[in-house]
């Protein structure tokens, strides 16, 4: 067999593979070239190696002022009473029922930052290790919270999500 | 001595078959999560990751069943050859990006590092490249040939 001829016919062979698998995959396919698919969750060797990363009420106000998302992880009620002013609620108790619309509002390329009630409050970073594995890239963690941000004086903002 | 080269030809082609159709295999069966694997390596666009992960396998899987089938195995090599030798440029700029990934190959759950999945991937393109150079040797099979 001469080389262009086994040139071509690899060639062939990769056509129609690449062909096949548009083929079986062509709702997908359009649903991610739509943009109605999130970005594909990276996978990590071991998920438990990326872990939200902490910052200080400097940094999240610098954050906030940019693109970053505020991440309230406490109850409806509680975020009702008072949240950080353009936080978005996801309480980690209805993670599961509410990330796809999350997701949706959220793509995977922001800066997020969870906050829950403060250093005794484990809930923000659990939620942030959930949207690490979900795919996020940039989840920290503000754990100073509600109360360190109210006490600093800072605007807090009232009502349901 | 012939005989010897004859097994050798055909185990490596039957060899690279099988790995390429069952890692071809394993990630047809989870388009999306090796869409995750491939977004991973951070190197293309998010839909080009769906584009890779859609296609890819089923590239693997025909070139792996041709070899397996002993049907236009020298085409089949070389393209094995190709993609390795791309999987191993890729594979090489993830350890120079200190990136701590799962490589992917044989589906989600494999757990290979990018070091190691770069060494085996040097010994496929070995094998390819064995199969490729010898295919005229040892082709066509030996009841065919012994009448030749």
């Amino acid at each position: 067999m001469s080389l262009p001829r086994i040139l071509i016919e690899a060639v062939l062979i990769a056509t129609l593979g690449t062909t096949v698998g548009l083929a079986v995959n062509h709702r997908l396919l359009a649903d991610a070239f739509a943009g109605r698919l999130a970005a594909p969750a990276p996978v990590a060797a071991s998920p438990a190696t990326r872990l939200p990363q902490p910052v200080l009420l400097a940094e999240v106000r610098e954050l906030a002022a940019g693109a970053a998302v505020l991440v309230d992880a406490r109850d409806a009620a509680l975020y009702a009473d008072g949240h950080l002013p353009g936080a978005l609620s996801l309480p980690l108790g209805e993670v599961e029922a509410q990330l796809p619309g999350f997701r949706q509002k959220v793509a995977a390329e922001k800066t997020l930052v969870t906050y829950c009630n403060g250093y005794g409050c484990p809930d923000s970073f659990d939620l942030g290790l959930r949207l690490i594995r979900e795919g996020y890239r940039d989840v920290r963690v503000y754990e100073g919270g509600l109360p360190e941000w109210r006490d600093a004086g800072l605007p807090v903002a009232k009502g349901k999500p | 001595m012939k005989r010897t080269g004859r097994i050798s030809y055909h185990f490596c082609r039957l060899l690279l078959g099988a790995v390429f159709v069952w890692a071809g295999a394993v990630k047809a069966l989870d388009v999306p999560a090796f869409a995750g694997q491939v977004a991973a390596y951070q190197l293309l666009p998010y839909v080009w990751n769906y584009a890779v992960a859609a296609t890819l396998p089923y590239v693997e899987l025909l070139a792996g069943g041709a070899l397996l089938l002993n049907f236009r195995s020298r085409p089949a090599a070389l393209l094995i050859a190709v993609l390795n030798a791309l999987f191993i440029v890729v594979l090489a700029s993830v350890l120079a990006r200190g990136l701590n990934i799962d490589c992917g190959c044989f589906g989600p759950d494999a757990g290979t590092t990018p070091l190691q999945a770069l060494g085996r991937d040097v010994i496929l393109l070995a094998l390819a490249a064995a199969v490729y150079f010898q295919h005229d040797r040892y082709h066509p099979l030996p009841a065919a040939a012994a009448e030749g």
